[in-house]
């Protein structure tokens, strides 16, 4: 599974892109549940948001959906963050 | 020019939309309560705005004139994301141990100071609004926002960004997002979300300026100044002064804001560029401002005050529009002096024209 996170927005205006394949990872199974977790509760188009918050799109294998601070699930927080931390 | 294709709100709930719109409008509050809260948790930020506009939910206006007094509320998120989290410190109370609570409230005051004492406006909704912030919003969070009713601080990941409430002009600009939103709210997307995002960059940094006691030519015009990790190739995030030459850095990249319509960039990301096309009408105030000399927030920020909360810029304003209203806002105001000539050099030298535009 290629899971891909593309921030944008937010004060500074910069983007980030990180990517994590899934594939021969020993916690791949956890990776995964997370990931349809967050894919499920995302939105197929992108959310007006809020001024200044940050926008994300969220890639799962060819699939993309949309979501905006503050209003994240907890688990779509939490892949967002592990992909833009561990992620290349 | 980019086309003004914003994107639809999201509706994460199983009830569709035009369904909790009937229920909303019910005439039982019990059928009608419900439905209106939860069309209100669950609309992004500007439908939540009409909807409440639309069913009459705002506060109803104070009766008693607004206090020329501040009435501040900083919240401790504790490193988590609900809001607004613990209440740390209220008005009137004396500075306690956790900088960024100090800085927070001192932001908050400095920015009700300018709008009062320069404009004659009572916090950002012009009636006495409390200003609320949370500090320590999630771990090592790289930003700040409004939500539409408080302002959201993050603590830096230390690598790229320190302490979001380390800036003034940050603060100011966060809150100026709330007057805008109270006055000609306009739609954040494409030009006018990049005049959305000048607003707030111009207003924070007139915030600065005014609680610095600087003139324009004394001014730094940087947005975000003393932001950014000491290991990060940069002095801001923005220039007014110079956009494009905020920080140059292996991580962040380039400060990528053009000063003239000839740099416009054309995308869909961040919202069409707002953070990125702001920086042409920034310019434009610059010019203006350093052109008439002596303190920006007084000509210069009245003729932008003015145009920004007159009633006359439209939601989905476009440069020229804003431009437009300028240049007739100077003439009012002022006649046909300095004033006026600083305002037409200054869109001609960004590459706006200010010529009425026949739109289909």
């Amino acid at each position: 599974m290629r899971i891909q996170v593309r921030r944008t927005g937010g004060f500074a205006g910069i983007e980030r892109c990180a990517e994590v394949d899934t594939s021969g990872r020993p916690d791949a199974a956890e990776w995964h549940a997370l990931a349809d977790q967050a894919v499920a509760a995302g939105g197929s188009a992108p959310p007006a948001g809020v001024p200044d918050g940050f926008r994300y799109e969220i890639t799962v294998d060819g699939k993309t959906v949309y979501c905006a601070d503050p209003r994240l699930t907890e688990e779509q927080r939490k892949l967002i963050s592990r992909v833009l931390k561990e992620g290349a | 020019m980019t086309t003004n294709g914003g994107s639809e709100p999201v509706f994460c709930t199983i009830v569709p939309p035009h369904i909790l719109n009937t229920l909303a409008r019910h005439e039982d509050p019990a059928v009608s309560g419900p439905a209106q809260h939860t069309l209100l948790l669950d609309a992004e930020n500007r439908t939540r705005r009409s909807l409440a506009a639309e069913y009459g939910l705002r506060a109803a206006p104070a009766v008693r004139a607004p206090s020329d007094q501040p009435l501040r509320t900083i919240y401790d998120a504790e490193h988590r994301t609900a809001l607004p989290g613990t209440k740390v410190r209220a008005e009137g109370s004396e500075p306690g141990r956790d900088a960024s609570v100090n800085r927070a409230y001192a932001g908050l005051g400095a920015t009700f100071d300018l709008y009062l004492k320069a404009y004659q406006r009572h916090s950002i909704d012009g009636d006495g609004l409390p200003l609320d912030a949370t500090v320590h919003y999630d771990e090592g969070y790289n930003n700040a926002f409004w939500d539409g009713k408080q302002m959201v601080f993050g603590d830096g990941d230390g690598e790229i960004f320190v302490d979001f409430t380390h800036s003034i002009d940050v603060i100011g600009h966060e809150l100026t997002h709330g007057v805008t939103q109270h006055t000609a709210n306009l739609t954040y997307y494409g030009q006018p979300g990049a005049l959305n995002e000048s607003m707030s960059d111009v207003f924070g940094s007139l915030i600065k300026q005014y609680s610095l006691g600087q003139t324009a030519a004394e001014a730094d015009w940087l947005i975000g100044a003393g932001l950014l990790a000491p290991s990060v190739s940069g002095t801001a995030l923005r220039s007014m002064k110079s956009p494009g030459s905020a920080y140059d850095d292996d991580v962040l990249g380039k400060d990528p804001q053009p000063a003239t319509m000839d740099g416009y960039v054309r995308t869909g990301r961040d919202n069409g560029g707002v953070h990125i096309n702001s920086g042409i009408p920034n310019h434009a105030f610059y010019i203006v401002a350093t052109t008439l000399g002596g303190n920006a927030w007084e000509r210069a920020g009245q003729i932008w005050y003015d145009v920004l909360t007159g009633g006359e810029l439209k939601e989905k304003a476009f440069f020229d529009d804003f431009a437009q209203l300028t240049v007739a806002t100077a003439k009012e105001r002022y006649g046909d002096g300095e004033e006026l000539q600083a305002v037409l050099k200054a869109w001609e030298r960004v590459g706006v024209p200010i010529t009425p535009r026949a739109r289909l």
